[in-house]
């Protein structure tokens, strides 16, 4: 089709907001999908995804829509909208010419939506501000624009007003999105440039990867060159999402689809490569994106019964699909070999958890998250230090590091004392407050990252009824008074169990862990003495009693089958710990390093 | 659901009369208030059931419940005698238990069943001390209880056993001993000494999660074991299973099967049977049980198959309560295990390492120690 005619765009949206309901009213609307084949939420196709109700992996759909009697091609792709997910968001925006600024009119602008906008903005893409929900009774569209305004500085005045829900105004906002967007630069006839802006591994087809057409075009047939990967590869087939995979045998500049080649190798495959034809004109490569930084890590280690080979490849295949996480091996005195774990943010890293458990049935114990640490020798070099297990005695280094996010909090009005009050004890620095609306204010503050993880996004919810958001970024390091907490359990340190955190709190985490520790690993036959540590101090101290009463005392033919199956459930729950010594420490003792609300989960 | 098989001739046999006085609030076992129900239509069901499930001439019969003497004599006689005409029970059985409760064991009805082939009563003493059995709900006082004692020995009965359970949040050590010692001089041949335990779904249970009451704690708990054990011990009563005590030859067969991992067919709701691995049970409730009788009295409501592996385990963890122990190429034989290597005598040799199992005259058997240990040995050989 005619770059003209074309028009890329994604949406920008908070969690709730409504972002997936208005793509499935956009498809239905314009017949891509029949109403009887619609599923709620036809673009998040990962099981994962529809039941936490959000949207994890960018997906693409096109869809055509007529507008003064002409045809144009629509691709939308879809971008995730929890913090933790920005690379993703980046790679997504890299593809269009505009976004839809999704907006629900009864909540109002959250912290991430702000984030992910200026991200857009940044990478000069056409903004539509849309406020949707506006068939709820509790909407209050006028405000809300206001605070549009207020926080992203787009004009909002003009405001779609939809429901996704009932379709109303969504016909208007797709001749909208022509009218104001727009197209595509690239022209067909120029040497093929095409960006590689996701890749997911099927069964049954081999890696398929998903491109934008920036110049030129690309037949099936074609023998294509990756860029930075240097790897040839044949075009076997091409097509597009409509939604469900649809053969075109040819993509245009402009366009977005997918093509299937015989690509074995994961690693053949590089998110933000860019690919060319094989022995074409000279280009020049795409801007590729900026390579994800990891702000949290953990390492994951197989139970006793699992196998690290399996992990490795279990690992490689969500790497393909999720270009953010990065791993390496790594060995711990007490858990043996494991991978360590990059990951964007808590969020992610949970996701991983569960898609290993659940898509690749791996049984495993994750550590507690820890960020990244630098040590400063006296020579003036840095180290970077991923794990507490890793950190030189202090003797012999200069300064321990750590990395400050400034965190910007939305919050309602009445809570702003609350919040305050939270931001300071997690070690923050007040930065400054800006009013977005009457009942609304911004407020940016410097926190250890640390901190971050540790329980204060649960804080911040439970503090605000819910009502509080937050996003944060990095911005620099910091020193200050950090010791290293370690534990010892039945005199033994574990070394996945200890943690790097600030001297003046370290006495009533360390009580705290211990506490957490002695409920949660199960009483032995013998007494299990637990201790916190920092250096040769004790800190803190819990006895696990033997167990020494463990016996049924009626059992008779009638309970049989009863009583067995609870002997051996409460087996198989031990077979899921980690020996360590002969104390057997179950999955969630690892994660007693973290706050009370991280354990929730 | 498959159904169950005919059981060959002699198999133990268990029949579940659920009725009771009052619902005790410790009970887990699958009772009913008797107010208003059709008992007679209950034994028309369990008699249909009897006539196409209960084995010829079975070597033992328990009848459990609920409250057995629950039923009136006439009734009693009706479920003996047409018990006995499907299975010849009378002519085969070496032992034929009823269990009992004080407030319903009268003396007629006690020579009743002695006339009628019965010769074991088990009596739902559980304690002579007043307030322990207000909070255990108990019908019956200390007085009734000895009456009950009273009347099973003037109606003849040679064997008895007395149900008594230790550790009541109302005991302390020194009343239980107390209590004990009163029992132990009525002389019984056979004691069943339970701790207390709280199962999920029970009242008491359920006024211990609101914190109701204070329950006793690990070391009462293991001080009243040591003590009730020794008591009995002294007293000639030697503890053949965790909870039971006798007199040398006075243990209870019926049970002992159970123990021995052996096969035995149960009749009546919540019933559960046995045979070679495969496990089933009744409907636990008196109509779903009585409709799914009527429609086929063979059918169950649950089934489970176990491979010889489970079998093996199961063995194991259910021989381990009797003070006898396991001998390796018996458990074998019971559970079907053929192939050379027997990965449940790899577990005895590591828990004789540790000290919880001994190994005599060719038995692995639970140490004095792990005798309140039983269940975390136990589990060490299930699957």
């Amino acid at each position: 089709m005619d770059p003209a005619h074309i028009r890329n765009f994604s949406i920008i949206a908070h969690i709730d907001h409504g972002k997936s309901t208005l793509a499935d009213r956009m498809l239905e609307c314009t017949g891509s999908v029949q109403k009887r084949d619609m599923t709620d939420r036809v673009l998040d196709d990962m099981e994962l995804e529809k039941e936490r109700g959000i949207t994890i992996k960018a997906r693409a759909v096109t869809i055509f829509h007529e507008k003064d009697g002409e045809r144009y091609m629509l691709n939308l792709i879809d971008t995730p909208g929890h913090v933790d997910f920005n690379y993703e968001v980046e790679k997504s925006l890299q593809a269009c010419e505009g976004a839809i600024l999704l907006v629900d009119a009864s909540q109002g602008v959250e912290a991430q939506t702000v984030a992910n906008a200026y991200l857009a903005i940044e990478a000069n893409l056409e903004i539509v501000p849309v406020l949707n929900k506006v068939d709820l009774a509790h909407s209050r569209p006028d405000e809300i624009a206001e605070e549009i305004e207020n926080s992203i500085g787009v004009d909002a005045a003009d405001a779609k007003r939809v429901s996704a829900k009932t379709g109303q105004g969504v016909p208007e906002l797709l001749d909208q999105i022509i009218t104001q967007i727009p197209p595509p630069k690239g022209d067909p006839a120029d040497p093929l440039r095409a960006l590689i802006i996701d890749a997911v591994y099927d069964e049954y087809r081999g890696i398929i990867v998903y491109l934008r057409i920036v110049d030129g075009t690309v037949n099936e047939r074609d023998t294509i060159y990756m860029m930075g990967t240097e790897k040839v590869f044949e075009a076997v087939e091409l097509g597009r999402f409509s939604p469900k995979m649809l053969r075109t045998k040819v993509l245009h500049a402009g366009e977005v689809g997918y093509f299937i080649s015989n690509i074995k190798s994961l690693g053949d495959v590089r998110v933000g490569d860019t690919v060319v034809l094989h022995k074409g004109p000279k280009v020049e490569m795409l801007p590729g994106y900026a390579p994800p930084m990891h702000m949290v890590y953990a390492d994951f280690y197989p139970t006793a019964s699992g196998d690290f080979e399996g992990l490795r490849e279990a690992l490689t295949t969500l790497t393909l699909s999720d270009s953010s996480l990065a791993f390496e091996p790594v060995t711990s005195d007490a858990l043996g070999f494991g991978f360590r774990c990059g990951f964007l943010g808590l969020l992610h890293m949970e996701i991983v958890q569960q898609r290993l458990e659940r898509e690749h049935d791996m049984d495993m114990i994750q550590t507690a998250p820890t960020v990244t640490y630098r040590v400063r020798y006296a020579d003036g070099t840095e180290q970077e230090i991923h794990s507490p297990g890793t950190l030189p005695d202090p003797d012999k280094f200069e300064e321990l590091l750590e990395p400050i996010a400034r965190i910007s909090m939305m919050v309602p009005t009445e809570f702003v004392g609350v919040v305050m009050q939270m931001a300071v004890e997690a070690r923050g620095e007040y930065v400054r407050t800006e009013y977005l609306s009457q009942s609304r204010v911004q407020l940016f503050f410097d926190v250890p990252l640390a901190e971050l993880i540790y329980d204060f996004y649960d804080k911040l919810k439970s503090g605000t009824k819910g009502y509080g958001t937050l996003n944060y970024d990095v911005t620099g390091y910091r020193a200050d008074k950090l010791v290293k907490l370690r534990i010892l359990v039945n005199g033994k340190e574990v070394d996945a169990l200890s943690s790097i955190i600030h001297q003046d709190v370290a006495d009533r985490r360390g009580r705290n862990i211990i506490q957490r520790l002695r409920k949660d690993i199960p009483r032995h036959q013998f007494e299990v003495p637990l201790q916190a540590a920092i250096g040769g101090r004790i800190i803190a101290r819990e006895t696990i009693r033997a167990m020494r009463k463990d016996v049924t005392a009626k059992c008779y033919g009638g309970d049989i089958t009863r009583k067995r199956k609870l002997l051996e459930k409460q087996k198989k729950g031990k077979r899921r710990m980690r020996s360590i010594g002969n104390v057997d420490i179950p999955q969630k003792a690892f994660l007693s390093v973290l706050g009370e609300g991280e354990k929730k989960k | 659901m498959d159904h169950h098989q005919p059981a060959p001739e002699g198999t133990p046999l268990y029949v579940h009369l659920p009725f009771c006085v009052h619902l005790c609030p410790y009970c887990d076992f699958f009772s009913v208030d008797g107010k208003g129900q059709d008992v007679d239509g209950f034994l028309d069901t369990l008699l249909l059931e009897a006539e196409a499930r209960a084995p010829k001439a079975p070597r033992t019969v328990f009848f459990g419940g609920g409250t057995p003497t629950y039923l009136s004599e006439p009734q009693l006689q009706r479920l003996l005698l047409g018990l006995d005409e499907l299975t010849g029970f009378r002519a085969s059985a070496e032992e034929v238990t009823v269990e009992c409760n004080p407030e319903s064991l009268t003396l007629p009805k006690a020579q009743l069943m002695r006339s009628l082939g019965v010769d074991r009563l088990s009596i739902g003493v559980q304690s002579l001390d007043p307030e322990t059995l207000a909070f255990f709900e108990r019908p019956h006082g200390p007085e009734q209880a000895l009456a009950a004692v009273e009347a099973t020995r003037s109606a003849g009965f040679e064997r008895f056993s007395i149900d008594l359970i230790h550790g009541s949040p109302t005991e302390e050590l020194a009343t239980t001993e107390r209590n004990l010692l009163q029992l132990l001089e009525l002389r019984p041949q056979h004691v069943s000494a339970y701790g207390l335990t709280y199962e999920p779904g029970t009242p008491l249970h359920a006024r211990l999660e609101r914190e109701e009451f204070v329950p006793q704690d690990e070391d009462q708990e293991l001080a009243n074991l040591d003590s009730v054990h020794r008591l009995l011990e002294d007293a000639g009563l030697r503890g053949y299973e965790v909870s039971n005590y006798s007199s040398i030859g006075q243990e209870c067969l019926h049970n002992v099967n159970y123990w021995h991992n052996g096969p035995y067919v149960g009749i009546g709701p919540s019933a559960a049977s046995h045979a070679q691995g495969t496990r089933s049970g009744n409907p636990r409730s008196i109509p779903r049980w009585r409709a799914a009788k009527q429609a086929d009295p063979m059918a169950a409501a649950f089934e489970e198959h176990l491979d010889p592996r489970a079998r093996l385990g199961e063995t194991w963890w259910l021989g381990l309560r009797l003070a006898e122990g396991v001998d390796p190429e018996v458990a074998r034989t019971t559970a079907g295990w053929v192939a050379a290597e027997d990965p449940a005598v790899g577990e005895a040799e590591a828990l004789v390492a540790e000290g919880l199992l001994e190994l005599l005259a060719g038995r692995y058997r639970l140490t004095p120690r792990a005798r309140p240990l039983a269940d975390h040995v136990g589990r060490q050989f299930l699957v």
